[in-house]
Parts: structure tokens; sequence; C-alpha cells
């Protein structure tokens, strides 16, 4: 009788999810409910979660309990510590969750809601859930070793030098695409620099009273840190009123840019005790918070969805960033659907972590289930403002027109009504000097949220306070990957200059540390640099090699676990990593095409940067551009050459792997695998 | 009344022990309490092992995108 009502129960929830997704995808006309989408997405991800990922460690993985984890093995109280399954979620979740899964869908957004929601839904149940669960899995069964070595390990030493160089090119250009979004969110805005400035000093405080004063208390630091933090908020509005104050914090892009350079200088160089750790913590807290507190005001508010389930740029003339639905959506969407940073979170910290194997599940699958609802919250909160808003805020003024009167115009003759007077409204209540042409995804997400929170608490008196609140959010949140993604990359570019000459390897010498940091910090502002003073925005050319970038990852990833699968003899289910596997080659490989072959000059690089060259041969560019000119035809054509390189790493990794998987399936060669031997677990069940 | 506050009790400390380990509050005592069972002579103090953890920490992709 219980087996009959768990059927009908999952049966029940199964009718949902599909009515709820049936509803997104076919209702036209009238905006509809954002509980539409909630209902799709939690009943969706319950029966995957439930049906899929039970499959999956049953069939695929054969999860064993009676195995001891490398936490019950090497239990040394520091790296390996067994730690309750619910605070191992919480700290995997924490470092999965970045900006990606905010800002992708905010991007995306310009398709019209139904093409990422589906993507986000469908694609972390199939792929990106998969990824992560059985990268976790494998790093398990090595003692917690990285992507990189168990790509060595298992596929080839190449495929492990070709994985270690994917993270570091995809370490450079995520960190200039992120520091582009802070740029573009900060621009122009006394009230959120003011803010974002303030959380260095707060930062500082709270690393010295770590290190001295209460060594390792980071809960009251933190909230004492974040009670700081809301109050620069509430005095950024002082700030941004007062005529002295406000001039000295209005930035352009460019003066942003190198305050941004400096910055990830200091954070890397510095002791991480000082900067980057306290910073880590009040991200930590305010990011959980926000995302509480989104998810709690869709659910309270239910906004109603005012963007189109498909934009009339579902025909690749985009805005906000140039190419059709495929592969430019999946490209797009990457950290909400499957994301290849994730491989190196599941194969770091998490597997030394883990208590039992069975856990893997629920922290690896249930984990990014989670990220992918928060992708989804961000998609419905770009939606739920009016489609002219979200294209004004997003379109760089080379599309629009730089006079808001003829940009207004030309977002309503593509059919989306718009007037200058309802922006220049909307930029006074939120608090801003404008918000025309702040492409990034990060002030139109903070409009929309700002609308949803206020809508629960303080009404249009404190949209302004909620806008200041999401932007101050997400930039912490973004210079949190920042810093810590420089320290690794200046940790990476010691590791690889030590093999040539070993001092420069040496982590405490002070020349190699500046030199190191210099280098890292030099090759992703070059990518900042080059996104703030590109004509078409900067967003158009870099989020796109970020996402393939990204997949490109992903897809090693999937190599590597597809490879291990097969050396366990697990042939008949091998489909469950080969078919994302396949799918993410495929767009990535047409996006890599496109974006350096397109004829359209907005899509392929080498296009618009032939077409500039011919101009400036033809004498057509005025004396003053020329310099300028030849700067955005050399950075197309280095972006071209950029995506190119990582398009053969992933091509050459797949041949290495189909060279393993031909000689395993033809038995030509005894399957080697480098798992840790079996020891029985000495904890009793339920520990 | 008596009868809620014993059944919420120990939700709300479980809670708050959880709390304590996912922010990195407890990580010296869980230290101590394995150099004791595994019978280490020496131990860090709280700050050197606070400053090892972070460096640790920071040194591998701890932060995605």
């Amino acid at each position: 009788m219980k087996r009959v009502l768990q059927i009908l129960v999952w049966l029940g929830l199964a009718s949902i999810a599909a009515a709820a997704l049936a509803m997104i995808a076919l209702h036209r006309g009238e905006p509809i409910s954002a509980t539409w989408f909630v209902l799709a997405a939690v009943c969706s991800y319950l029966v995957a979660y439930r049906l899929y990922s039970a499959f999956i460690a049953a069939k695929l993985l054969a999860l064993d309990n009676t195995r001891a984890t490398p936490s019950e093995r090497r239990e040394d109280g520091r790296d390996f510590v067994p730690t309750n399954k619910w605070v191992l979620f919480g700290h995997h979740f924490a470092a999965i969750a970045g900006p990606g899964p905010l800002v992708g869908p905010t991007l995306a957004a310009q398709f019209g809601y139904l093409p990422g929601t589906l993507w986000l839904i469908v694609g972390a149940a199939f792929a990106g859930c998969v990824q992560d669960f059985v990268i976790l899995f494998c790093s398990i069964r090595r003692d917690g070793k990285t992507l990189g070595e168990m790509a060595r390990e298992e596929v080839s030493k190449r495929g492990g030098i070709i994985a270690q160089l994917a993270v570091l090119a995809i370490m450079i250009i995520l960190l200039g695409v992120v520091a582009l979004v802070i740029v573009n969110a900060l621009k122009s805005s006394p009230w959120a620099t003011f803010t974002l400035a303030c959380t260095i000093p707060i930062a500082l405080l709270l690393g010295v009273y770590l290190r001295y004063v209460r060594p390792g208390r980071v809960l009251e630091a933190s909230l004492m840190g974040v009670a700081l933090v809301l109050f620069a908020v509430v005095a950024g509005q002082w700030v941004a009123d007062s005529a002295g104050w406000s001039r000295t914090f209005t930035l352009s892009g460019l003066t942003l840019t190198f305050a941004i350079i400096v910055y990830g200088f200091a954070a890397s160089a510095l002791p991480v005790w000082l900067l980057l750790a306290p910073r880590d913590y009040l991200s930590a807290f305010i990011k959980a918070g926000a995302i509480f507190t989104l998810a709690a005001g869709i659910l309270l508010v239910r906004p109603h969805v005012l963007m189109p389930p498909l934009t009339r740029f579902v025909d690749g003339n985009g805005p906000v960033f140039a190419g059709k639905i495929f592969p430019f959506c999946f490209i797009t969407i990457a950290c909400g659907a499957i994301s290849g940073f994730h491989s190196l979170i599941s194969s770091g910290t998490t597997p030394k972590m883990i208590q039992r194997e069975a856990h893997a599940r629920f922290i690896g699958y249930g984990a990014m289930l989670l990220e992918s609802f928060v992708g989804v919250m961000a998609m419905v909160a770009a939606c739920a403002m009016t489609p002219g808003v979200y294209f004004a805020i997003n379109s760089p003024a080379q599309i629009v027109g730089a006079a808001p009167e003829a940009a207004a115009q030309t977002i309503s003759n593509w059919g989306y009504p718009l007037s200058a007077a309802t922006m220049a409204g909307l930029a006074h209540s939120v608090g801003e000097q404008t918000l025309w042409n702040r492409a990034g995804g990060a002030p139109s997400l903070a409009v929309g949220m700002a609308q949803i929170f206020s809508t629960t608490i303080g009404g249009d008196r404190l949209l302004s306070i909620w806008y200041h609140f999401a932007i101050m959010f997400e930039a912490l949140f973004i210079l949190t990957v920042l810093d810590a993604g420089t320290r690794v990359g200046r940790f990476m570019i010691q590791e690889l200059g030590g093999r040539v000459w070993k001092p420069f390897g040496r982590l405490n010498w002070y020349p190699a540390i500046l030199l190191s940091s210099a280098l890292i910090v030099a090759a992703w502002g070059y990518f900042l640099y080059q996104g703030v003073v590109d004509p078409l925005g900067g967003i158009n050319s870099l989020w796109p090699l970020f996402g393939i970038s990204n997949q490109l990852l992903a897809a090693v990833a999937l190599v590597v676990a597809t490879t291990i699968l097969l050396k366990m003899g697990r042939l008949k289910w091998i489909w469950v990593t080969l078919f994302p596997m396949v799918w993410l080659v495929i767009i990535t490989m047409t996006a890599s095409y496109q974006k350096i072959f397109s004829h359209n000059p907005r899509i392929g690089f080498l296009t618009f940067a032939n077409g500039l060259a011919a101009q400036l041969a033809a004498g057509q560019i005025p004396a003053a551009k020329i310099v300028e000119t030849q700067r955005v035809i050399f950075n197309q054509r280095l972006d071209a050459v950029v995506t190119a390189v990582l398009a053969i790493m992933i091509l050459v990794l797949l041949a290495e792997a189909a060279v393993q998987w031909h000689a395993i399936l033809s038995r030509g060669q005894q399957p080697v695998l480098h798992e840790t031997p079996y020891v029985a677990t000495e904890w009793a069940e339920g520990d | 009344m008596h009868r809620l506050w014993s059944n919420t009790r120990p939700r709300l400390v479980r809670f708050w022990e959880g709390l304590r380990e996912w922010c990195g509050d407890a990580a010296y005592e869980n230290y101590r309490k394995c150099a004791e069972r595994k019978g280490q002579q020496s131990v860090l103090s709280p700050a050197e092992f606070y400053v090892e953890q972070l460096n640790k920490k920071y040194s591998r992709p701890n932060r995605c995108c």
C-alpha cells in the first residue's frame, strides 16, 4: 500500500512538472505568473533527483557505503575532515554558486524566457548535475585527486596537461569577463562605487580581527562585517546626494578598470588572511541571504513575467549579444545548466570531507539542482521587468543610439514600447544617474530583484536601497571570484614557471609572488580592458568566449568521466555521460566556428576585424580614431586565436580519449583503473 | 510550552552546530579533537591553524563562476 502511495505521489509530481512546463512553453499573449516557473522547476528537480540520480547512483556508479571514504581513511582534522552531509552540501553549494547563474540567464533573456528556462531545467538534470555527481564520485575513489590529475592518470599525460591549460585559460577569460560585469555595474554610479569601495576597509578590519583578536571566529566577525556592509549601502545614498562626494565616486569605465586591476594584484600578493578570506566570508553570508530573500520574494510576490516566450531576436540579431539560440543560448547560460568550473570544486575539497559514498548523490547532484534554481530565479527577475526596459539597460549605445529619445524609438520599433521618460523615472527611483546602456546583466538583474524586493518590503520608497543592495551583492560576489581566482591563477603560473626555473615556484619568495601576480593580473586585465574599449560594449565578444571556455572544460570533465566509467566496465550505461559530452562538443565547436568565421561582423571575430582593416586601408577611419581602430582589430584577432586554441585543445583531448576507448572496447588493452584500493568502513551505519 | 521547547531545543542546537561547522568556527575544535584521538604531540595554536587553513583553501579553485 505504501509503495502504491509513493508511486502515486511521484506520478503526481511528474504530472505537475509536465503541466507547468507545458504552460510555460505553450502560453501566448497575456503575461504569465512566475508561479508556473517555480512549479516547473521544483517538481522537475524533485523527479530528476528521485529517479535519475538514484538510477545513476545504483546502476552507473554503484555507490558503496561499506567502502571507507578518504575522510575516514586519512582523517587528519585539516584536509580530510568527515563532515555532516548537510554542512558539506552548504560548503559545496557556496563554492559552486557564483555570479554565472545570475548573469547568464539575465543575458539569455533576450531570446525570451522559454529557451533559457528549458535549458536551465533540462540541462541541469541531464548534464550539469551528472557532471558534478560523477566527477565527485571519481575523485572520492581517488583520495580527492583533482580533475587534471585524473585526466593525466586515466586518459593520458597529454590529457592532464590539456586539462591544466584549459583551467588556466578559463580562469583568465572568466576573470576578465566578470570584472567587466562589475565595471558596467559601477560606471557612473557613485552610490554603488562607494558601497563597494567600503567593503575593502571592512574586509581588512575583519581580517585583522580574525587573525589577531579572535582567531578563526568567523561567525561573529562575519555578522559584524555584514552589518557594516549594510550600513555602507545606506550611507551610499548620502554620498550620491552630496555634490562633492558624488563627483569623487563617479568613475569612468577606464578608471574603474585600473582600480579593479590594482585591487586584483593586491588581493593576490597580500597575505590571504588580510583581504581575500574575510571578503569571502562576507560574500558567503550575503550570498546566502540574498538568494534566500530572492526565492522568498518570488514566492510571495509571484510577479508576472512580461517578456514574451520568444522574442524577435531568436533570429540572431539580438542587441545584448549576437547569435542564434543554437548554439548561443547554451553558451550564454553556462553555470545554471552545466559549468566546467564545478568539476574543479567536485574534485577539490568536497571529496576529502564526504563521510559516505552515498552522500555524493545529495551533494553532487543536489547542489547543482539548487544552483539551477538560482538561475531560474534570475531568469524570472530579468523577465519580470518591462521588455523595453530590459533592452534599454542591456543594449550598447552603438546598437540603440546614444541619445535617450533615439534609443527609446529604436527599442519601440522592435516592438517593445518604451519612452525616454520611463527610463529617466526608473533611474531616478533607483538612485542612478542613468540606466541606459548598462550592458553586462548586473544592473538589469538588480532592477528586477529590487522590484521584487520592494513589492515585499518598503514599496517604491525603498526601491533605491534594494537596487543598491542587489548591486552590492552581485559586485561583492564577483570580486570574491576575482580575488580568489587571481590567487589560484598566480599559483598555477608559479607551478608552471617553477618547472623552468625552480626558485620561481617557491610560494613564499616575494619576487616570484609579485611577478606571477603581475602576470595573471595582466592577462585578465587585458581582456577586461579590451571589453571596456570595445565599440560593441565588450559583453558581445567576451561573454561567448567565457561560455565557450567554460563549456569546453565541462566537456573535458565528461571525457575524463566517460573514460573512467568505460574502464569500470559500465558500457551499458555509458550514455549517461556520453550524451551530454557529445552535446557540449557540438555546441562549443559550432559556437567556436561561428565566433571565428561567421560572416556577420557582430558574431565573427575575423569578419569584424577584416571589415575594420578594410575601412582603415580605404582611409575611411578619421585620424583621431586610427589607433583605437587598430587596437580593436588586434583584439578581435586575438579573440579568434584564443577561441581556436580552446577548440583545438578539446579536439586533441577527444582524440586521446578515443584511442583509449577503442583499446578498451576492442579488448586490446587491459584497462588500468587508478582507484585507491577498497577498505571496509569501520563506521557504523548512520554515522 | 515546556514540551514545545524540549522538542525545539535539540533542533536549534543541531542548527547552531551545523552553522558553526559551515562557516568554519568549529574547524579548530575538530582539529584538536582529531589530534587528541591520534595522540599527536605538537598541536597548532588557533591562529596558526587558521592561517594554515586559509593558505590551503585559497591555493586551489574554491569559488566558482
